[in-house]
């Protein structure tokens, strides 16, 4: 049997991991709502930008803000955003498996975003065009490289982590192109309804070289809320362990704080027995 | 009749439409200027002052319609409630109706 001590040792030592996952997990909590908070935001930046686009733009043709005239290359750009290491699960295995199902060297590029994702590629034996690193801060991320990167290329698929609930995260891909017209349809309802011309307006400096300028901030905006929603599913991820661990821990602690009263009891009562005994044979 | 067009900019201007005044009768706009995550100024002015490529311009009340890509600037903003001042990075214009709107880090 333990000694009282050794059982009270352990006590304050799950007590510890008690406070500490409560801390994670309300860290957790803070972070996706902090998220939360700057997709709906940049949303409702996103829907007046794109009243704008949609009211300039005569072709339903999204060019990634590049003009007529530059050759893109003919191939589609795989974009991976995973983790950058540590309590991801196998999320981020999940999405290289789905990137790498129908990957051909001959016809996609691979960006990874994330630095598990780079390990999983380089295990798998596949190279990558570029690799950076998932950005810390969860602010004002800068996707002006990646966006340098996607223009280059005729086409380009996301592959991020999808956040759906606290305890739901599942893996999801989507065409950019296909991305920043769903986002604006979304935000569709309430148009005016003019068409932005020449005609009609001034532009400077030119109207090409402004709807190529919002097509890249659009793009910049949708890249942002993919890398936001790879971090949500993240966190929640890290959310549900945190918690998991915290039930187990306040189990053990539970579990602990019995035993411990047993301990206490049964040598409360052992030392009882011993002095009726010692009562009893003095009596004898 | 109230509904007409204006000839230079193809503009439908309602006549009958009150035009947005201060306290004092100074004609003002409706101005934002905004990024992603945060507003800047949300209010009436009485003029917007910024830079763009063809060099400094001013947007007062009654202006044409107008998109505009903004350069790294001072931006100077007069307002019933006072001037403010902001260094922009940059962003892009789109001034119609008397409002003005100004999204920045796009």
């Amino acid at each position: 049997m333990k000694r009282p001590q050794d059982i009270q040792l352990e006590i304050n030592q799950t007590s510890t991991i008690v406070n500490l996952t409560s801390v994670f997990e309300s860290l957790a909590s803070m972070k996706i709502s902090a998220i939360k908070n700057e997709v709906i935001a940049s949303q409702l930046f996103f829907k007046e930008i794109w009243h704008i686009y949609e009211q300039i733009r005569v072709d339903s043709l999204f060019r990634f803000g590049r003009t007529k005239n530059d050759e893109a290359i003919k191939k589609t750009l795989y974009i991976g955003v995973t983790g950058e290491g540590g309590f991801s699960g196998d999320i981020d295995q999940r999405l290289v498996r789905m990137m790498l199902k129908d990957y051909d060297k001959e016809k996609h590029d691979i960006i990874i975003i994330g630095h598990h994702g780079a390990i999983q590629l380089a295990q798998s034996g596949v190279s990558f065009q570029r690799y950076f690193k998932m950005p810390a801060k969860d602010q004002n991320i800068n996707v002006r490289p990646l966006i340098t990167e996607i223009s280059k290329y005729e086409s380009a698929i996301v592959f991020y982590q999808s956040y759906e609930s606290l305890s739901v995260q599942g893996t999801a891909q989507i065409d950019l192109s296909k991305a920043v017209q769903a986002q604006g349809l979304k935000s569709g309802e309430d148009i005016a309804g003019d068409v932005i011309t020449d005609e009609t307006y001034i532009f400077e400096p030119s109207t090409f070289e402004v709807v190529a300028h919002l097509e890249d901030s659009m793009l910049a905006i949708a890249l942002s809320q993919f890398i936001f929603e790879s971090k949500l599913a993240q966190y929640a991820s890290r959310f549900r362990a945190m918690s998991a661990a915290k039930q187990k821990a306040n189990e053990s602690f539970g579990e602990l704080r019995t035993q411990y009263n047993r301990t206490k009891r049964s040598i409360a009562d052992a030392r009882l027995k011993e002095t009726i005994n010692g009562f009893r044979k003095a009596e004898d | 009749m109230a509904v007409r067009q204006d000839a230079s900019t193809g503009q439908l201007i309602d006549d009958d439409k009150p035009e947005a005044v201060d306290a004092d009768g100074k004609p003002t706009m409706a101005l934002k200027v905004y990024s992603p995550y945060k507003i800047y100024f949300d209010d009436a002015a009485y003029s917007i002052s910024a830079v763009n490529e063809t060099g400094p311009f001013d947007i007062l009340p009654k202006h044409h319609n107008f998109i505009t890509l903004v350069s790294t600037c001072k931006l100077n903003i007069q307002s019933p409630t006072g001037a403010q001042e902001f260094e922009i990075s940059g962003g892009l214009m789109h001034v119609k109706s008397d409002k003005v709107i100004l999204f920045l880090n796009v």
